[in-house]
């Protein structure tokens, strides 16, 4: 299986007993080489599930597999970088990079780091504490690039940098993929800043996955349909909508009865009544239809039955 | 699109298998550069106190016994020889060599280790290709190597000055000072590097973690001290009831009383026996007295009870040891 960047089954963490569980019964499969989206609100748990694969936090129960291996032995071919981009306030960029090179032995490629350093014009002997939130971003991310990761974690990479860097940085990241089949796997709140560049999603709502997959392939298998027909004042209440007989063999994950109207966000599992009008949702609505609706069945490779074509 | 083109370097595992020698220097060396200010302070400290021993054993112990030399030579009936520059120097500088122990705790707890765990950076330094528990290791490991040879220097520094001029040092051989000239200073140390770490490790923030530390190094020197005279068993010398309990001249006595039908009790009151000598026969005889003791250690104690501390703060030590890296293996993976 190392064709597999991350694995992960039966993943739970709780952070004491009293604050219950930041996440739990999680499975997916993320292939090598792919640039994959965590997305899900905050406090759902993607900052946890990054954690636990960088080795920084052991599971409470289940396993999750990285590059072939535990955490632990991956250490070295995987790279992080945390929410708040912790770095030792008291040295300069240039001592910070050596500190890498130091912790990195016969990994590390000073040149790429002094690189992403010197496109965002910073002086390698400025003190990290004198630094942007923008700056020290691109001094964390040198970091953990220099190390010629297999797998690069980045917990809100582009939180606080402008849109220049954003586009700069993204573009640096991208090119890593491309040019050394890295995977990189990277979190965010905001479903458009990940949306071009990434060809994987994995959902996070309450601790759980509810969405793994190739964002093709989850967009194909999901339908957005609506009917102005008598199903609606059958219907009634979004409640009865499920129980439709149109819909009754789909899974329905959202759905909405305005006056005559009624639409739905569904799992199609065979053919649509012909009177019910179809189109391809995007991948916000998607994503949202998935958080607002908390009970709708995941879609993930944990439910071999909902395996994609 | 513009950075990072660069092809792969070949083969980077099994370079980074063929230089763990390498790796380890690496992180000796970072540790070094993240507390070169604590270590500049402590070894500036380390060579104030050294300079201090120097010339207090050297130049203001001649000028002491010039001084009283030439007392003596003139014949004065008062010479203040109360007054000791040497002596009260020596104290001094003995009590900052024992509770240094509380500035370590400080650091360990605070900048070490629990400033490294709240503002994550030792998950930086995890995801830089070290394990956790290398990270615990080279984070205990230097500053235990810098702690050890610069306290026992100081520790020899101390004796020789010591061991040169007792004929200036009036106090006792047991004082506060008492673990200064000996390998008990050293174990303060690590203990509190030791304890340092684990409140660290277990609070994750800097203050509460300084806090504990230093207060709980401090409660185990309080309790060490209150009961030093505990470590090894003492001596008992007792007397007839005409004379006293026979006491060397460098004891450090413990307890003493009177002994009645044999057995001591040390807080008799006899003193109600006032008047003439066989009025106050007669009235120790009626309280049964028949003889007083004296319970001491002699000097030579001092090793014993050096060792026997010295154990109790490694065992400390070790135990502290053990549940950090008990603690950094069950948290992370």
């Amino acid at each position: 299986m190392t064709d597999l960047a991350m694995a992960a089954t039966a993943l739970g963490k709780r952070f004491g007993r009293r604050r219950g569980w930041a996440l739990r019964d999680c499975a997916f499969r993320l292939p090598a080489g792919r640039v994959c989206a965590v997305v899900g609100p905050n406090g759902a748990g993607k900052s946890t599930l990054l954690s636990l694969a960088a080795g920084l936090l052991a599971p409470t129960e289940g396993t999750i597999t990285v590059l072939g291996t535990d955490p632990a032995s991956a250490r070295a071919r995987v790279g992080y970088v945390a929410q708040d981009k912790p770095l030792h306030p008291q040295l300069t960029i240039a001592e910070t990079l050596r500190m890498g090179a130091h912790l990195n032995p016969g990994r590390w490629e000073a040149t790429a780091a002094e690189r992403i350093v010197a496109a965002g014009e910073l002086d390698p002997r400025r003190r990290i504490r004198a630094l942007s939130g923008g700056q020290r971003t691109r001094v964390a991310l040198a970091l953990a690039l220099a190390k010629r990761p297999e797998l690069l974690l980045l917990d809100e990479p582009m939180a606080d940098l402008d849109p220049l860097a954003r586009h700069e940085l993204m573009g640096a990241l991208m090119s890593q993929a491309a040019q050394h089949g890295t995977t990189i796997v990277m979190s965010s709140h905001v479903v458009a800043e990940l949306e071009d560049s990434c060809d994987h999603l994995l959902l996070v709502g309450r601790g759980r996955i509810r969405l793994a997959g190739e964002i093709d392939d989850l967009l194909a298998a999901h339908t957005r349909v609506s009917t102005t027909t008598q199903a609606a004042e059958r219907a009634g209440a979004a409640e009865a909508v499920a129980e439709l007989p149109d819909l009754r063999a789909h899974t329905v994950v959202e759905s909405r009865v305005t006056g005559r109207q009624l639409t739905a966000l569904i799992r199609p599992a065979g053919r649509l009544a012909d009177d019910w009008r179809t189109s391809a949702p995007s991948l916000e609505e998607l994503i949202l239809a998935y958080l607002r609706n908390p009970e709708a069945a995941s879609l993930t490779p944990a439910a071999p039955e909902e395996a994609l074509a | 699109m513009t950075a990072v083109a660069h092809p792969r370097t070949g083969a980077p595992q099994s370079a980074a298998e063929a230089l763990p020698s390498g790796a380890s220097w690496g992180t000796v060396r970072t540790v070094l550069r993240l507390h070169r200010t604590a270590l500049v302070f402590w070894t500036l400290a380390v060579a104030c106190l050294s300079g201090c021993l120097v010339r207090l054993a050297t130049v203001t112990a001649d000028d002491e016994r010039a001084t009283l030399e030439a007392c003596d030579r003139a014949g004065q009936d008062f010479c203040d020889t109360t007054v000791s520059d040497f002596a009260s120097g020596m104290g001094l500088i003995g009590l900052f060599l024992v509770y240094s122990f509380l500035a370590v705790a400080a650091f360990a707890g605070g900048s070490l280790i629990g400033r490294e765990m709240e503002n994550g950076t030792a998950h930086l330094a995890w995801t830089q290709g070290i394990s956790p528990v290398r990270w615990l290791t080279a984070k205990l490991a230097v500053p235990a190597l810098v702690l050890t040879a610069s306290t026992t220097a100081l520790v020899l520094v101390y004796r020789w000055a010591w061991d040169g001029n007792r004929d200036l040092l009036s106090f006792e051989w047991v004082g506060e000072a008492f673990p200064s000239r000996g390998p008990a200073a050293v174990a303060y140390v690590l203990c509190a590097l030791a304890v340092g770490a684990l409140a660290g490790v277990l609070l994750r923030r800097p203050l509460p973690a300084l806090g504990a530390a230093t207060a709980t190094t401090w409660a185990l020197s309080f309790v060490l001290t209150l009961y030093r005279d505990h470590l090894w068993p003492t001596v008992t010398s007792t007397s007839p009831t005409s004379g006293d309990p026979y006491l060397p001249g460098t004891a450090w006595q413990v307890a003493s009383g009177a002994l009645v039908h044999g057995r001591p009790v040390p807080d008799l009151d006899y003193s109600r026996c006032e008047g003439g000598d066989a009025e106050i026969r007669r009235c120790l005889d009626d309280l049964g007295v028949t003889g007083y003791y004296a319970t001491y250690h002699p000097e030579s104690h001092y090793w014993p009870i050096q060792l026997v501390e010295t154990g109790i703060l490694l065992t400390v030590t070790a135990l502290a040891t053990a549940a950090v890296y008990w603690l950094v293996r069950r948290r992370t993976a």
